[in-house]
């Protein structure tokens, strides 16, 4: 039966060949499959604990020496960099990953490192608060590839988590990729659309961690009260987020909101500024939004001598009489923020 | 022998004319003009300031702050955060072509930071980037002369 189309192309067959021939590498080159993931919900502050990662790499189109690279989007307090130990088995040999040096550019980045490219591609995998990082490891050995191989493999990544001690709740991501061809995206997607990025990324649910000495940081879920940056000391601009949208408080509808602080001292002094006057008070950031920013200097602030230090600040969010006031998670305890930088 | 009378001549002619040859050409020394010296004393005043590349022109007052530099000495007045926090001596590394400058405040061991000197509009700029508290947090403020 003849074609209702009556297209005559010279040397049909040829490019019949040519055409399969691109698309056969479009769809399959390098590709990583099962790529998976087990991470426990929960773990103590200072504990050791295991991560495990698995996944396929297939080598279709090109013969060479590739290192594996592996991604860990984790908060900056953790020093990941210095409480890591990754180890690998795989169907090629078993071995260690080791840190990506800082030099090492990645191959898409056009200059960037490989960190930097990572953070510019996948940002903070959806955490609220920007203090993560990506840490970047590659295998400490090149593998020979022959076109057509797989391998099969799977990490184990031992941490120990919450070197800072804080009581964190944090979106962990996870980047498989190899040295030669890097974060290479040819459909622009990130995950997903054609399935023919050369790597592999994914970003797990809430893990959280307990029993730290040091503060509750929640990446995960907005908050009433946030801030920029995330770690301060008292001679740096520090900016106090209001957001009236994340809970129901007696603040709803107040005509503006105010600072009350009491600020504590290295010297064991507490010094409170609990005023409803414009030092104290928020801007909304845009009319209607019930977000509300003040920006302060707390040296200046709590009017701090030269010799003394900010430890730690406790505030409420008032209204303009101070009679109505909203504390932590919507409480009467107040917000508590402490001066540090690791 | 007139022959040979006339073959000197010629030869003493095409010395002669290498000689001149020689002579027209003239050594000349270039002095190249000197790079004038960076001179910063004055009042400035904060034009631009940013944190982690966030603008805080917004969101602070910085009309009031001046950094003052006379004589190799510096004053804040109406200070805010700053690479020092107390008045002291100044220098540049170079005074006439400077990449840094460093402060030394009373009684504090020097601190020196990235500095440049850009003609922006005509107007002479100083553009300093320092970390006063976490050193993570970096701030870069833009100064231009007070009038």
């Amino acid at each position: 039966m003849r074609s209702f189309l009556q297209i005559k192309i010279k040397g049909r067959g040829f490019w019949y060949v040519c055409a399969m021939f691109v698309m056969g590498i479009v769809i399959t080159c390098c590709s990583i499959q099962n790529f998976s993931v087990v991470q426990p919900d929960t773990a103590v502050v200072g504990s050791n604990v295991d991560f495990k990662v698995h996944f396929k790499f297939s080598n279709i189109f090109a013969s060479r020496t590739e290192n594996f690279v592996f991604g860990f989007l984790v908060p900056k307090g953790w020093d990941a960099a210095h409480n890591t130990k990754i180890s690998y088995t795989s169907s090629a040999g078993n071995g260690n990953l080791v840190l990506m040096p800082g030099t090492t550019l990645e191959p898409q980045g056009n200059g960037l490192n490989w960190p930097a490219a990572m953070k510019k591609k996948f940002g903070i995998g959806g955490n609220l608060i920007d203090d993560m990082e990506w840490v970047v490891y590659q295998s400490d050995v090149g593998f020979p590839l022959s076109n057509g191989e797989a391998i099969t493999a799977d990490l184990t990544i031992s941490v120990k988590v919450g070197a800072d001690g804080n009581n964190t709740l944090c979106k962990l991501g996870y980047v498989i990729a190899e040295s030669y061809d890097g974060l290479h995206d040819p459909d622009g997607f990130l995950d997903g659309g054609e399935k023919y990025e050369y790597y592999a990324e994914t970003v797990t649910s809430c893990f959280q961690l307990t029993g730290g000495p040091g503060d509750v940081v929640d990446f995960c879920n907005p908050q009433l009260s946030s801030y920029d940056p995330p770690k301060t000391l008292d001679n740096d601009f520090f900016t106090i987020t209001y957001d009236g949208n994340v809970a129901t408080t007696p603040l709803n509808n107040a005509a503006a909101v105010y600072l009350c602080a009491t600020g504590n001292t290295s010297d064991g002094k507490s010094i409170t500024v609990c005023e409803q006057t414009a030092k104290t008070k928020l801007t909304q950031t845009a009319a209607g939004s019930n977000r509300y920013k003040i920006t302060l200097w707390p040296h200046q602030f709590f009017g701090l001598s030269d010799a003394q230090t900010l430890t730690n600040m406790t505030y409420y969010i008032t209204d303009a009489s101070g009679s109505t006031k909203v504390g932590y998670g919507n409480t009467t305890a107040p917000f508590v923020y402490t001066f540090k930088c690791k | 022998m007139k022959q040979l009378y006339k073959q000197t001549k010629t030869k003493w002619l095409l010395l002669f004319f290498a000689a001149m040859a020689f002579a027209s050409c003239k050594v000349e020394h270039l002095t190249p003009a000197k790079e004038s010296v960076k001179d910063i004393s004055g009042d400035w005043v904060v034009i631009s300031a940013t944190r982690n590349g966030t603008d805080l022109m917004s969101l602070i007052d910085f009309s009031q702050f001046k950094l003052s530099f006379k004589d190799g000495k510096y004053t804040l007045v109406n200070r805010l955060p700053f690479l020092v926090s107390k008045d002291g001596a100044y220098s540049l590394d170079d005074p006439q072509y400077p990449f840094k400058i460093s402060f030394t405040a009373t009684g504090s061991p020097a601190v020196a930071t990235a500095f440049t000197y850009p003609i922006v509009n005509g107007v002479r700029q100083l553009t300093l980037t320092f970390s006063p508290g976490c050193p993570n947090n970096t701030y870069v403020y833009t100064f231009k002369k007070a009038n």
